[in-house]
């Protein structure tokens, strides 16, 4: 029923999109996501006020024709000139920049977007896709109860329909004049009938058992593999949001990740960089950044210097005895976040261990066949993954030019058979020695 | 092959005892027979029977099952604001300064997400260079000692308000005292620091009621081991009472009586380093040492010529040397025959280098002191060697204040009030149990200390200070030099910096009010102090905030160094010197001296314990040293191991007596026992660290019959005399051997012995390394063939690994003629790779996990005539049985070697252990079984075994810092803590390389020399391990193993090691040597093989 309400949302939504001029509106939300959303929303006063209906409001105020495209283009030549945007000048702290390279109409397609857009806290009040996400999850686990439930009741249902079988037979067994096995139990049954057909019975168990061996071996060969593993968290990130629509750098964030051997998870501090302004649009979205805000001491104007350090659920856990450094993957290997992450910009509901599967769908990336964060995911990429195809081939990277020229220099032959495949892989260049990662 | 002197390591090797042929037999000793073991009537505590095993068993499948079913969810907290020099997972260094009293050194302290967890040496600030010694390296530890008050106490209750619980009462005591004129004594160790004194000063203005000549508040400066008689002595010579600065790199000769200057004596880090660099055989000249001494210490144990007396023949010696160049002092002159022969060399070499000398003297007898102040004159030291212009700060002990002070107090004639600061004098006074009681009596009684220790817990009040990575503090450690302390971590308790404490408790305008945690009333007051003395004397800098933030940066400042004159000597002083020399009374003179790791005991730290003395290679005691002839004589043991301890002996001197095991230590001058400093502490079961104290079999502390802790050791302090205005250290007394069970000596020394295979130490004279080829003192190892004889690197069982000029290969090289056995890189390796602390009881066993150790041979001219095993098969130690008073020592550091071809790695059945392209041979814990055959097979026996769980079993509770929450905080973060079952041993720091390494790649650089370096390495304060890639040729271990010093340690098994160790070379004449070491010539060939 959410899902259809969604659609419904959704339809109604892009209706409402191309009733106006399709182009103007385009533009608009350009200009407006471009040159305006830094401060300014739709339905909510940031650090400049909201922009919903503000021609309607300036023209009700009494503000005088063409002040507000005056306003925009430069506001302290319109405060001089009229009352109303002096009045308005007044009433925030902050400053507006001077945008004197917009035409009017341009000008006036920000605003017919603006208008365009729907308050989300009178027109949505319903969920979001990130809860339709978890009552599919809760499908999904009502699933293999019904299975349970299932196999159950085809039990009763096999038991019955044997015990009517068992009936039928000693009655037919009565009346032609065989001897009945009136006390025989189901298991002596089992047992005689299992003796009549001992070949097929010992093969039939031999192939069970071979059978539990093999998916028990391959169980134990699973224990502390940890692909697709989703922890909760105590906010419900979405990093389609962040990294996806707002296009931010995954390494504004996780910034460690070209320095250190951590990629680190972000500091309230740098949450607030941008939630300082971003307060949210939607309750749901509004709850969410209460959070940042409370672990920050964030009252809204202030800091109250009260902090409560925010205790994430580690996503990509790997056991003690492996060190792994971001810094020597991504700043000098050249890789990207998601040829090991995922994208995450499609990444709608909390962060997660992607499975290899999903990996080998990353364009550029090596087809994996082990699971993700296992040994030999990391050694199956080392040895097909060539020491030249980093950023820092031939330009700066004096490093591996010098290992290249010890090679080349001292022994050719070792060098050549490196070479056999066309690159010098990280397997070849000792990516696969217990102590580049076990220490 | 051309070994010429015969070297043991231990009593028991040369006499090849029973019970050392069987240990040397054994890698790991004989497991108990069945029966035994089932015998063992303390296995009963633990016993189990067969259905509770079953049960135990079932139960631990079933749960080991649902366990690894489920892993544990992670929390990941980042901050809240992230400090801007903090990075995860990256160290931030800070440089800083160490001082405690008796150690200075300029350090560089590492912190991980704010906690430091490694000190070294700053090697490019500071006049040290770098130069630490075991306790300063262990310093980090103390920090996170979970016995450190975490509040102050008053009255003995704890209390959290300091304002009201502890400022109030005192400020309010104080001022009563003022009132009425009466006597406030501050009791402190040396104090080096100028803001710390202008804080005092406040504290005394308060006190003398704004009267600055007012005699209402004295202060008296204490250090437990006192320099005081080097101060009288240059008053009476030279009218002033300083410390001259030493400079140990200008002599050419050095002649130190008993003075172990390498360990403990004055500025012992920086003579450390002046002293390494001149000995380097290849330089212009290099150093000719002399040491007469009683027990064998560090630096007697690298001295040229050694020469043994009793203390009370140090003024003899003095007098013959002076006699020799024609000063008359009237103090007697004669010696023994022995150390005559050494004089005699010795003044040779004095006459020669003159002024370019140095002559030293432990003794704190003003008397003595002053023929050395005269024979320093006479050779015009004070022009050179000696810089009167540029005194040391510290050692400004005022023993006979103290000592008055003391002896008013016991005896009834208290002050009004005593604060203790910085000293611990209920613990180092000869009488401090008296001193206990007595302080008791005192109206207002203040400590400072970071513990209720011996002293703070007789005290009313006890403000804990800051630890020293907690706080900031400034140093004037000699005239030109001034340095800056900064803190490293937010003090972790709710303690209070010292230095405001005095401020507050002298504040009479409320200009300091107390700040907690984030207090800045210590560092502005030390900006503050800065910005007017020290800023406004300097005229480099024009800027305060520059020239703060420079010194912030370098740690510390040098003004101009005024040079070396020599001032005028007055004779006069020379006059009584005859009278204040007076014979022992005694039949044994006791020498109360430092180890290298415990020092004066100012740290209880279960690393400093657990680390091998350089001499003894004993850990968690001391002992009383005698030299093993005497035992002999004595009837004593002088053979012990894992299960036969050594006999115990009562030592008197005057009324008191210390009742310990008596070691044999070859060496010590006959007639004179040895007793060291800093054990005993804790007696009366003060909460001062879990190390100080003994432990049980199974975990737990041993208790006496009242129920207390029983210390580790014997407190000698109790031993120091007062005698002409100084402390004395050097006694007269006697020793009886007690008839009581044996008792249990935990000693790495008789373990991972040489096997008698001489191509481990190399050693010569400067005479034979200058004037003969590299076959004459470094024979080739040749093998016999049908075509010659040819080179041992030529023949190899396999195909080598391909390390050699491919990428990277990491090596070392280690000098042993710089190694002087100080024990700095055994801590730092201890530190660096999370190595457990396993107590005495399991070192006892050999079963000590430390990766790098440092054997200590000791060698014999008097048997490298007979010991040249010219003849191997009528060559017997017993018939080499010779005088062994005083062998010449050698350190040799043994870790594991990274052999090319490892007889480790082919033996391990899981590849556990292999060789990385790297030439590291790489141990993964993972994979390793415990199979235990790789250390079967380590011909260097440096491979250990984790018996047990150390983070987590209880025998280990008490001993090992990471079994503690706090403790733990010190673990590096880089390195696996180890589980039981498995191998570990020296990893060449391999996460130190791979760090190095990707630093260079980051910056698109190759790696360069000093990218890469080892813990050992960056902590030597002698700069005797070279570390770096080999591959490299321009790199300074490529440049060291090629020198004809180098050679590989049993080089003739082809193990191909990537550890170089260098000839040692001692500055002597040696006529027997040069005879056997002659020049051979060998086939031309390249020991650094080129053919692979």
């Amino acid at each position: 029923m959410f899902r259809s309400f969604n659609k419904w949302y959704f339809g109604a939504l892009a209706f409402l999109l191309f009733t106006g001029s399709f182009d103007a509106q385009a533009q608009g939300e350009g200009l407006f996501k471009s040159k305006c959303a830094t401060c300014h929303q739709p339905h909510k006063d940031g650090t400049g006020p909201k922009l919903f209906q503000v021609r309607e409001k300036w023209e009700s105020g009494g503000a005088k024709e063409g002040s507000l495209v005056k306003w925009v283009h430069n506001w302290q030549a319109a405060a001089a000139t009229d009352p109303y945007a002096e009045q308005v000048s007044k009433m925030y702290p902050s400053a507006m920049s001077a945008f004197p390279e917009l035409s009017e109409e341009e000008i006036n397609s920000i605003f017919d977007y603006v208008d365009a857009q729907p308050d989300p806290a009178t027109v949505v009040a319903g969920p979001t896709g990130g809860d339709t996400g978890m009552t599919e999850v809760q499908e999904e686990g009502g699933f293999s109860w019904i299975w349970i439930l299932m196999g159950a009741v085809f039990l009763i249902v096999i038991v019955a329909v044997g015990g009517v079988r068992r009936q039928l037979k000693s009655v037919l067994n009565e009346k032609e004049g065989l001897p009945t096995k009136e006390d025989a139990t189901y298991a002596e049954e089992l047992r005689s009938w299992a003796w009549t057909n001992k070949i097929y019975v010992g093969i039939g168990s031999l192939v069970v058992i071979l059978a539990l061996l093999v998916a028990g071996y391959r169980e134990l060969g699973n224990i502390g593999v940890v692909e697709a593993y989703q922890p909760s968290q105590p906010i419900d990130f979405p990093h389609s949001v962040h990294a996806g629509v707002n296009g931010i750098d995954c390494r504004y964030c996780h910034n460690s990740a070209t320095k250190s051997k951590s990629a680190g998870i972000p500091t309230v501090n740098v949450c607030m960089n941008c939630h300082k302004q971003v307060s949210g649009r939607t309750p749901e979205q509004e709850t969410k950044i209460k959070a940042i805000y409370e672990a920050a001491g964030w009252d809204g104007t202030m800091y109250s210097g009260d902090t409560k350090p925010i205790k994430w659920n580690k996503v990509h856990v790997l056991p003690d005895h492996v060190y792994f450094n971001h810094s020597q993957h991504v700043t000098v290997a050249g890789i990207d976040c998601k040829q090991c992450h995922g994208d995450m910009t499609k990444q709608k509901e909390t962060a997660r261990v992607v499975p290899v599967s999903e990996l080998n769908k990353v364009e550029g990336n090596i087809k994996l066949t082990r699971a993700t964060l296992t040994m030999g995911w990391c050694i199956e990429c080392h040895a097909e993954t060539g020491i030249s195809d980093g950023p820092l081939d031939g330009k700066k990277d004096g490093y591996y030019d010098e290992i290249h020229k010890r090679l080349m220099d001292n022994d050719k032959k070792l060098y050549n058979k490196y070479l056999e495949d066309g690159k010098v892989t990280v397997k070849e260049l000792g990516g696969w020695e217990c102590a580049k990662c076990h220490y | 092959m051309g070994t010429t002197r015969k070297y043991w390591k231990g009593i028991e090797e040369l006499n090849q005892t029973p019970e050392f042929i069987q240990s040397r037999d054994q890698e790991f000793p004989r497991s108990t027979s069945v029966d035994e073991f089932l015998g063992d009537e303390k296995l009963r505590e633990t016993s189990t029977d067969r259905r509770d095993f079953l049960k135990f068993l079932g139960f631990s499948v079933a749960a080991a099952t649902v366990a690894a079913c489920e892993s544990p969810v992670t929390k990941v907290i980042p901050y809240v604001i992230k400090p801007e020099n903090v990075t995860p997972g990256m160290p931030t260094w800070y440089a800083s300064t160490y001082y405690d009293g008796a150690s200075y050194a300029s350090i560089l302290v590492k912190t991980r997400e704010g906690r430091p967890i490694f000190v070294k040496g700053n090697r490019d600030y500071g006049f040290t260079a770098g130069a630490v010694n075991p306790q300063i390296v262990a310093s980090v530890l103390p920090l996170y000692d979970s016995n450190r008050l975490r509040d102050p106490k008053a009255n003995g209750a704890t209390v959290s308000d300091w304002r009201q619980d502890i400022d109030n009462p005192i400020k309010q005591q104080l001022a009563a005292i003022a009132a009425k004129k009466g006597k406030v004594v501050l009791v402190s160790n040396t104090i080096i620091s100028p803001a710390t004194f202008a804080a005092i000063d406040t504290l005394r203005m308060k006190v003398n009621g704004g009267d600055a000549a007012g005699t209402s508040f004295e202060h008296i400066q204490y250090d437990p081991v006192s320099y005081a008689g080097i101060r009288k002595a240059n008053e009476a010579t030279f009218g002033m009472p300083i410390i001259p600065d030493y400079d140990f790199s200008k002599a050419k000769t050095i002649v130190s009586i008993g003075a172990d200057f390498m360990n403990g004596w004055l500025m012992s880090n920086e003579y450390t380093h002046q002293y390494s660099t001149r000995r380097n055989p290849d330089a212009d000249w290099m150093s000719k040492h002399f040491q007469f001494e009683s027990i064998l210490s560090v630096s007697g144990s690298n001295a040229d010529y050694r020469g043994m007396i009793k203390p009370s023949e140090q003024a003899s010696v003095l007098a013959y040397l002076l006699g020799k160049f024609g000063v008359t002092t009237g103090v007697s002159s004669q010696l023994n025959a022995a150390a005559t022969k050494i004089a005699d060399v010795a003044f040779d070499a004095l006459k020669k280098s003159k002024k370019e000398s140095l002559v030293i003297s432990s003794s704190n007898n003003v008397a003595v002191q002053i023929l050395v102040n005269k024979l320093n004159a006479v050779l015009g030291a004070y022009d050179a060697t000696i810089n009167v212009n540029n005194p040391v700060n510290m050692f400004a002990s005022q023993d006979e204040k103290m000592n008055q002070f003391v002896n008013n107090v016991i005896g009834g004639k208290n002050p009004d009030a005593v604060i203790f600061y910085g000293t611990n004098p209920v613990y180092t006074l000869p009488n401090g149990l008296e001193f206990a009681k007595a302080i008791k009596n005192i109206g207002l009684s203040v400590s400072l200390s970071q513990f209720e220790d011996e002293t703070a817990s007789n005290c009313k009040f006890i403000a804990p200070d800051h630890n020293m990575l907690e706080a900031w503090n400034d140093f004037n450690p000699k005239k030109n030099h001034f340095a800056i302390a900064q803190p490293t971590i937010r003090p972790l308790f709710n303690t209070a910096q010292a230095q405001e404490s005095f401020l507050i408790w002298g504040d009479t305008n409320n200009v300091y009010a107390r700040g907690g945690k984030d207090s800045k009333v210590v560092y502005d007051f030390i900006r503050a102090t800065w910005g007017t003395t020290l800023f406004a004397s300097q005229s480099v800098l024009v800027d305060e905030e520059t020239f703060w933030n420079k010194t912030i940066h370098d740690s510390c400042y040098d003004l101009e160094l005024v040079a070396a004159s020599a001032p005028a000597f007055n004779d006069a002083a020379l006059g009584g010197v005859a009278s204040k020399i007076t014979a022992p009374k005694g039949e044994v003179e006791v020498i109360l001296y430092q180890k290298s790791a415990i020092g004066l005991g100012l740290q209880v730290n279960p690393w400093l314990h657990e680390m091998a003395d350089s001499i003894s290679k004993v850990t968690w005691d001391n002992y009383i040293t005698m030299n093993p002839t005497e035992m002999e004589k004595g009837k004593y043991k002088i053979s012990f191991d894992q299960e036969h301890g050594l006999n115990i002996a009562t030592v008197k001197v005057g009324n008191k007596d210390l009742f310990l095991p008596v070691y044999p230590s070859p060496g010590q001058a006959i007639g004179t026992v040895g007793i060291a400093l800093g054990y005993g502490r804790g007696e009366n079961d003060e909460n001062i660290g879990n190390a100080a104290f003994v432990t049980k079999e199974y975990g737990g502390f041993a208790a006496d019959e009242k129920g207390n802790r029983v210390p580790v050791g014997k407190n000698a302090y109790r031993f120091v005399s007062f005698e002409n205005g100084t402390y004395h250290y050097d006694l007269a007394g006697s020793v009886k051997k007690e008839l009581s069970d044996l008792y249990p000596i935990a000693a790495t020394q008789i373990h991972h012995t040489v096997m008698a295979r001489h191509s481990i130490v190399k050693e010569t004279t400067l005479d034979i390394y200058k004037s003969k080829g590299k076959e004459a003192y470094n024979p080739s190892h040749m093998i016999a063939t049908h075509d010659g004889a040819k080179p041992v690197s030529d023949f190899d069982l396999w195909d080598a690994h391909p390390v050699k000029h491919v990428g990277h290969r990491w090596g070392m090289t280690i000098d042993l003629n710089n190694c002087i056995g100080c024990g700095a890189c055994l801590i730092a390796c201890q530190v660096e790779n999370n190595v457990p602390v396993v107590g005495k009881d399991e070192v006892r066993r050999a079963r000590e996990m430390a990766w790098l150790r440092i054997d200590r041979y000791y060698s014999s001219d008097e048997e490298a005539t007979i010991g040249l095993r010219k003849d191997k098969e009528t060559f017997s130690y017993h018939k080499a049985e010779i005088p062994v008073e005083n062998p010449k020592v050698v350190h040799m550091p043994m870790m594991c070697q990274h052999c090319n071809h490892a007889s480790c790695e082919t033996v391990c059945p899981v590849a556990a252990t292999n060789h990385s392209n790297e030439g590291l041979n790489q141990m993964s814990y993972n994979r390793c079984i415990g199979t235990r055959y790789c250390a079967n097979n380590c011909p260097y026996k440096v491979r250990r075994f984790n018996w047990f769980n150390y983070p987590s079993y209880k025998k280990f509770t008490q001993v090992n810092p990471s079994q503690d929450d706090l403790g733990r905080m010190v673990l590096n973060p880089d390195v696996t803590v180890r589980t039981r079952g498995v191998m570990e041993k020296c990893s060449f720091c391999v996460q130190k390389i791979q760090s190095g390494k990707l630093t260079a790649k980051k910056e698109g650089r190759s790696v360069v020399d000093g990218d890469v370096t080892s813990a050992c390495a960056e902590v030597c304060p002698s700069n005797a391990i070279t570390f770096g890639d080999w591959n490299d040729t321009t790199s300074s271990i490529r440049k060291s193993s090629e020198e004809t010093r180098a050679y590989q340690v049993l080089e003739e098994i082809g193990m191909q090691p990537n550890v170089w160790y260098k000839t040692k070379v001692r500055n002597e004449k040696n006529t027997l040597l040069e005879t056997l070491q002659v020049d051979k010539k060998v086939v031309a060939h390249n020991t650094t093989d080129n053919k692979h």
